[in-house]
């Protein structure tokens, strides 16, 4: 099984007058080609820290980050730009969809940026928009799309540069939970088809449905359950990706 | 005035049957004379040194428009013009000239005539007409520089104004921008989407200005126009102008969203939407 991701003894600081936050304390983890692992804890306990870590948005006080063989936790400014643009796919909990774009820009945008030739990017938004169930809904701005939609929109954009990881922070904080419910149901039908995925969740039905459960509390990892295992012909090539 | 001109407009026979006969001397008057006594050309009015005196009968040969000549604008008089003669006849004091204009012919320099006749003879003091014009409009001229000390100070208050309103509207936008920046587009991708778009929006607004600052133009002109019955232009949108405004514009426009595009960039992504 290929190493996609590998943390070893992670910790973020933050700096605050008096008593420093110390919001991951330590924390070592591996996550496969193909594996579904969901990040639960309670609030506060530092999961969006080291997700951010994780997607090289954040920089780690301590500690080592491995991700698709690069290491996440020493890169620049612009190294980790670039990194947040091709390495891995980050899906938010407010969607952050650009309110002037249309759906199928909103999905080109990290293409354009990567200097992907326009024939192929729009090739590429149209069938990421056919894949989420959106494909009519190509030409609709932000604001004609549901929350549900929109996040599904935004999932398509975090896949666009083939990403080795797709990590997603509270996808559905934001939903009711019927199209909670559909992205949920999006995200294990990415992870069927390979996507290896990592999301950060208070919905226990989003937990429910990961192949791995990672427990955290006070920036530590308490529990680790695999749920579901990867089947025996995991894809061989590693980077399994859409 | 050529004198087949003159005999064109003196029609229908002489006033005086009898006698010899006495062909009205002709005239001109302005057009805000004519206006103000219903007068057109052919008509036959009495011309006299002192109101209610003796006088000539004459015909208006002709009504004159005024120049544009802004010392002449706000002058109230009315101008009417006969031949030298005449009018030193009617005046009485014959050989008495306060000033006349001699036109040179094409191509001589007019300072050259100038001095020409000064040399010629005593009493004489001739002036080139551009030096009387700037003499004249010395006044104009400290307007101008008051219009245009009010035109900088305008600019410059404009331009704080401008770049204020640039740095909220950008700053406004910062949670997109952080969003872009958390998708990995980089600094300079950002930075060059603000500027672009600052850039866009200052050339749109110049050419809004100076389309509103023509249609301005021409309802001064129209109005003062009618009022002070000139062609005077009051005020003026020339090419120059605009291209200033466009530029000053698109500069404007350039500055202000490098900084605020500047400000944005430099603060965390996470900061900027937020969290
Ligand atoms: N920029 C910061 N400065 C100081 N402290 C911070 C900062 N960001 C987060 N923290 C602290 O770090 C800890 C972990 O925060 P984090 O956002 O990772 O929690 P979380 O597990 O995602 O919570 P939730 O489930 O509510 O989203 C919290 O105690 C928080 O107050
Ligand atoms: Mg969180």
């Amino acid at each position: 099984m290929t190493l996609v991701l590998s943390a070893r003894d992670v910790r973020r600081d933050y700096p605050v007058a008096g008593t420093p936050v110390h919001a991951v304390r330590g924390i070592s983890l591996d996550v496969h080609a193909g594996e579904w692992v969901a990040i639960v804890g309670p609030s506060g306990c530092g999961k969006s820290t080291l997700l951010n870590l994780l997607g090289a948005i954040d920089r780690p006080s301590a500690g080592s980050i491995t991700i698709a063989g690069r290491d996440v936790a020493r890169l620049g400014d612009a190294e980790a730009t670039r990194f947040r643009l091709t390495g891995v796919g980050f899906v938010f909990q407010r969607f952050y969809l650009m309110p002037t774009l249309t759906a199928a820009e909103n999905v080109e945008l990290p293409m354009a940026e990567a200097k992907v030739p326009r024939v192929e990017r729009e090739a590429r938004a149209r069938e990421l928009l056919g894949y989420v169930g959106l494909a009519g809904r190509a030409d609709h701005r932000p604001f004609q799309l549901s929350g549900g939609e929109q996040q599904r929109v935004a999932i398509a954009r975090a896949l666009a540069n083939r990403p080795a990881l797709l990590l997603a922070d509270e996808p559905t904080g934001e939903l009711d939970a019927r199209t909670g419910t559909e992205v949920i149901a999006l995200l294990d039908r990415l992870n069927r088809d390979g996507t290896t995925i990592v999301t950060v969740t208070h919905d226990e039905e989003l937990a429910q449905a990961a192949r791995r459960v990672v427990h955290v509390r006070d920036g530590a990892i308490v529990d680790d359950v695999v749920r579901r295992p990867l089947p025996p012909a995991a894809p061989a090539d590693g980077a399994a990706r859409r | 005035m050529p004198l087949a001109l003159l005999a064109a407009v003196l029609p229908g026979p002489p006033v005086c049957a009898q006698a010899a006969p006495v062909v009205p001397r002709t005239v001109t008057i302005d057009e805000r004379l004519a206006a103000a006594a219903a007068l057109a050309v052919g008509d036959r009015v009495l011309l006299a040194p002192e109101a209610g005196g003796p006088g000539d009968t004459v015909t208006i040969a002709a009504i004159t428009r005024r120049g544009a000549d802004p010392s002449e604008v706000a002058r109230s008089e009315y101008r009417v013009r006969l031949h030298l003669d005449h009018l030193q006849r009617l005046a009485g004091t014959g050989d008495r000239v306060g000033r006349f204009a001699v036109a040179s012919a094409p191509g001589v320099a007019p300072e050259s005539v100038a001095a020409a006749i000064d040399a010629a003879a005593f009493g004489f003091r001739a002036y080139p007409a551009a030096a009387v014009a700037i003499e004249t409009s010395a006044t104009f001229r400290v307007v101008n520089r008051f219009h245009r000390a009010i035109g900088i100070i305008t600019i410059v208050a404009s331009a704080i104004f401008l770049l204020c309103i640039t740095l909220l509207k950008v700053d406004e936008r910062r949670r997109d921008v952080g969003a872009l920046r958390l998708l990995g587009l980089s600094r300079a991708t950002v930075v060059r989407a603000v500027v672009l778009e600052a850039a866009l929006v200052s050339l749109v607004g110049s050419a809004m200005g100076a389309g509103l600052g023509w249609a301005a133009s021409a309802l001064v002109n129209w109005h003062y126009q009618g009022v002070y019955a000139t062609p005077l232009r009051f005020a003026i949108v020339t090419p120059g102008i605009v291209a200033f405004a466009v530029t000053l514009s698109l500069g404007l426009g350039l500055v202000s969203g490098w900084v605020a595009a500047q400000r944005l960039v430099r603060r965390a992504p996470l900061e900027l939407v937020g969290r």
